[in-house]
């Protein structure tokens, strides 16, 4: 139906942004959850998390997680809709639009946490 | 056997069992909550927080001890891994041919998740967080 097109192009990140984030996920959980092992060993997991690399990489998942969510909605739209298989090109875009509208404000956010003074 | 229905007239019709079935219109339903669930937990935890600088042990304690974001955090935990887990099931089974091979790659990714989702209600759930001396 869309192969080597747009279609496909979202296909692929689809799958690829989501094995990425559930790998990120039990990794998060994991470390999230070290917190019962009390202050010393936590607080020790954020001095070495304190390096920007890790902040990076937060800004990665999120921007992976972005794409994931709005192109899922576009899935949606093209399962439940009688227009949306039609128009799955047009809603890819939209997909984009919406990615760079709610994207940048959350990639100034987080870069300014990481690479900020703080406070 | 997972499908790749682009339709939800064409998935009711290739779906193998009504189990198949079932789990297709969960990750739809899914889908939708984790938006808003992700994106929620996005903005309060790495937008309007300063991860960088005001994440510590006595902030950790206050969150894990509230009720409500145990709940919150909970049903994100659980929807995102069986939402996650599902969809390696997908590709497992389109990228893997070897029936043997399959098995044990599903076999291993279970345990593993099943693992970290203890470990995780566990965290949320079954531990008393004491603030630091």
């Amino acid at each position: 139906m869309y192969r080597g097109r747009e279609g496909q192009w979202a296909f692929y990140l689809h799958r690829i942004s989501g094995v990425a984030i559930i790998l990120f996920l039990t990794l998060h959980v994991t470390e999230i959850s070290s917190s019962m092992f009390g202050p010393k060993w936590f607080n020790a997991l954020l001095a070495f998390e304190a390096n920007p690399i890790f902040g990076l990489g937060l800004v990665g998942v999120a921007a992976l997680v972005l794409y994931h969510a709005l192109n899922g909605l576009r899935i949606i739209l093209m399962d439940f809709t009688s227009w949306g298989v039609k128009y799955q090109r047009q809603l890819w875009y939209g997909v984009w639009a919406l990615y760079v509208v709610i994207g940048f404000p959350m990639l100034f956010a987080m870069l300014g946490h990481v690479f900020g003074g703080g406070e | 056997m997972a499908m790749r229905a682009r339709r939800f007239e064409e998935a009711k019709r290739l779906a193998s069992s009504n189990l198949e079935l079932a789990w297709w219109i969960f990750m739809r339903v899914s889908g939708v909550l984790l938006v808003f669930l992700v994106l929620g937990h996005l903005y309060t935890r790495a937008v309007i927080f300063d991860f960088h600088h005001d994440l510590n042990y006595d902030h950790m304690v206050r969150v894990m001890n509230s009720v409500t974001w145990k709940f919150y955090n909970w049903l994100l935990l659980f929807l995102s891994i069986l939402h996650g887990t599902n969809g390696l099931r997908y590709i497992i089974d389109d990228y893997i041919a070897s029936g043997r091979a399959r098995a044990w790659v599903k076999i291993i990714v279970y345990t593993l998740v099943f693992l970290v989702t203890a470990f995780g209600t566990l965290a949320l759930w079954g531990w008393n967080y004491q603030p630091m001396e």
